[in-house]
């Protein structure tokens, strides 16, 4: 998969930003990865040619981020806490409903209508909520079974009557 | 997956607030206008006073008076290390020409750890208010808020802020008329703890694996692209407006002798009522977890907990007593941290949620150091091999190892000696149940063999 021209245009006009180039390749990630869903090694390439810089170089930047994904993923990822605040409050039971409620087995699977996957992630600083979980872009707190269920029910309704 | 940020969303107040916006009363300092409508808006908070110490700092203080009343504040950092701030803003050089910087910690991303984002998502223009008034004390121009990136809200809130300010001048060439010009400018993380240990923020923040720098030179002279940087974490900024408004010594006397004035604590886990609280220091944690968070739920008792964030030592229920003052916590072994409270009650096995807390440590270890790399994985292999009931004598010396190994300057960070700390108090405060668990298979509260029927 290659970027567009326009993904690589607004990738190009980053570095003024910055004292320096190479700050502009976490933000020129958000890019591509924006644009399609993932890293994939053709557009790390990109990135690192429409800065200027070694593909070696961006790829190392990018695999050490968990937000920075090299796999694909569901449409609608969740990021699920399992620190240990979240962990005293049910985290592990919402896990285990999750993979049910999606029919995944294991993280970053994704469910076989591909709108679902999730990955268990340390502390996203909003214990006093817990447990709690994150998905494009917004918190969800004090998460129980019921509330995941609706939560996924409405987003495979949005599915089926969106696209 | 894109977590694309949406253009501007009409702001979505974080009034479900728990803790002093909500439940209890707003506290003395960083707090005191919690739960006014708006108070996120530029127009509420200059109703309430706000910029006015900024304004202030600029036309009627010198940058060495700002410094002064800091110095005289007590005000300790925040963001883990305690450190004194108008020490450390001793640090900057004066002399050296060409940019310097402000950079602010917003990782947040130490477990338990919440009260940054509790701020920021309240009274954004505090935080940038503080920024401003640090900048001017050390010379600055330039600020950059390094800001974790799974805080969408807490970024769109701060861009707002940010853009508010600007269109009032408050940013720009000439804030309040003075020719100082300042600037702020967000920079998103992507997901790494050591994004918040200061090293591996200024990596971050230049476009590298976050892997912690040796120091010396220390940020205040080589910091952020090479130049002088001053950071600071965001509740210790966010405390100058009021310092420079009321004075240094009136802010130092809310708190005890060693910790002067107010802080704000996070309490999360076996709690009624877990929220964000501003407390002066010097209160005891079993006002913090008894009164304030209202206690362990109903027939439970308060078995160990976490007094400032999961990297500083545990304490058992009997040192409830303990007070908030830094000096204190350092001296019954353990530290204030970053103020994150993390309470189990007496039902949670303590070796389990040791193990746990390794993982966490492991995960996120950079890699750089063998003993980091290697212990906090090694540990959590030992852990796993003692709650599977396939311990023995050996793994508690292998953690009583790894423990050593990790702390006292072997790592070249914090988070080797946090992980060790883990092991090290869990060990020193519950060796009974380690030794249930690894010698007879038994778990001393039955936790774990509740969760493992429960998993089967
Ligand atoms: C592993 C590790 C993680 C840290 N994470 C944070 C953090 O998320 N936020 C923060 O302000 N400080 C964090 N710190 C402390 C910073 O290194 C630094 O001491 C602090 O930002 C300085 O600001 P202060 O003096 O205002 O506390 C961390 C330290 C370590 C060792
Ligand atoms: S102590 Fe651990 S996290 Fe810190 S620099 Fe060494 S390996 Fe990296």
């Amino acid at each position: 998969m290659a970027l567009s021209a326009r993904a690589i245009e607004e990738i190009r006009s980053l570095p003024p930003r910055f004292p320096h180039l190479r700050s502009a390749v976490p933000p020129a990630l958000d890019i591509a990865q924006e644009e399609l869903g993932r890293l994939t090694p053709e557009a790390m390439t990109e990135v690192a040619e429409a800065l200027g810089l070694d593909p070696g170089y961006v790829e190392g930047v990018a695999t050490f981020y968990t937000l920075l994904h090299t796999q694909p993923l569901g449409r609608h990822h969740l990021y699920v806490c399992t620190n240990l605040s979240c962990t005293l409050r049910g985290a592990e039971e919402i896990c285990h409903h999750l993979r049910r409620l999606i029919g995944v087995k294991e993280e970053r699977e994704i469910s076989a209508d591909g709108l679902f996957s999730y990955e268990e992630v340390e502390c996203l600083g909003a214990c006093e909520y817990a447990p709690m979980l994150r998905c494009d872009g917004r918190y969800y707190y004090d998460v129980t079974p019921q509330k995941l269920e609706a939560l996924i029910q409405g987003w495979r309704q949005e599915a089926g009557n969106g696209d | 997956m894109a977590t694309e940020v949406p253009a501007f969303s009409p702001h979505v107040p974080s009034t479900e607030l728990r803790g002093s916006g909500g439940l209890t009363p707003p506290g003395p300092v960083l707090t005191r206008f919690f739960g006014t409508p708006g108070l996120y808006t530029l127009a509420v908070y200059r109703d309430h006073g706000g910029y006015r110490s900024l304004e202030r700092a600029l036309k009627e203080m010198t940058p060495q008076e700002v410094h002064a009343q800091v110095k005289a504040s007590g005000l300790r950092g925040r963001g883990g290390a305690g450190f004194p701030t108008g020490t450390k803003w001793g640090f900057v050089p004066a002399d050296v020409p060409g940019p310097r910087y402000v950079v602010v910690n917003f990782d947040e991303a130490e477990p338990g750890t919440t009260k940054d984002r509790y701020l920021v998502e309240n009274c954004p223009h505090q935080l940038l208010e503080g920024a401003c008034i640090a900048a001017y004390a050390v010379g600055a121009h330039q600020v950059w808020i390094y800001i974790r990136g799974e805080y969408d809200h807490p970024y769109r809130i701060l861009l707002e802020a940010i853009e508010e300010a600007r269109q009032q001048g408050i940013l720009g060439e000439r804030p309040f008329g003075v020719d100082y010009p300042l600037d702020i400018q967000l920079y998103r993380g992507h997901g790494a703890y050591i994004c918040g240990e200061e090293t591996g923020l200024l990596e971050s923040l230049e476009g590298k694996r976050p892997q912690p720098r040796s120091r010396p030179p220390f940020p205040a002279v080589k910091g952020a692209w090479g130049r002088p940087t001053l950071m600071n974490n965001v509740e210790t900024l966010s405390t100058l407006p009021w310092i420079v408004e009321h004075g240094g010594q009136a802010y130092h006397a809310l708190g005890t002798d060693r910790s002067g004035g107010t802080r704000m604590l996070s309490v999360s886990g076996d709690v009624r009522r877990p929220g964000v609280y501003e407390i002066p220091i010097g209160v005891t944690f079993r006002h913090v977890i008894m009164e304030l968070a209202g206690g362990p739920p109903p027939g439970r008792q308060v078995k160990v907990f976490w007094p400032g964030g999961s990297s500083a030592p545990v304490l058992p229920a009997s040192m409830l007593d303990v007070s908030t003052d830094l000096d204190e916590l350092a001296r019954v072994g353990s530290m204030g941290g970053s103020g994150g409270v993390i309470v189990a009650d007496d039902s949670r096995c303590v070796v389990k949620a040791a193990a746990r807390l390794l993982r966490f440590y492991a995960h996120e270890s950079c890699g750089k150091c063998t003993p980091c790399r290697v212990g906090t994985d090694w540990a959590v292999r030992t852990y796993r091999r003692i709650l599977d009931g396939e311990g023995s004598s050996a793994d508690l010396q292998i953690l009583d190892r790894i423990q050593a190994s990790l702390q006292n300057g072997r790592c070249l960070c914090g988070l080797g000696d946090s992980g060790g700390w883990v092991i090290m108090s869990t060990m020193r405060h519950f060796r009974p149940e380690y030794e249930a668990h690894a010698l007879r298979r038994q778990c001393v509260t039955g936790e774990c063999e509740r969760q493992g029927a429960a998993d089967a």
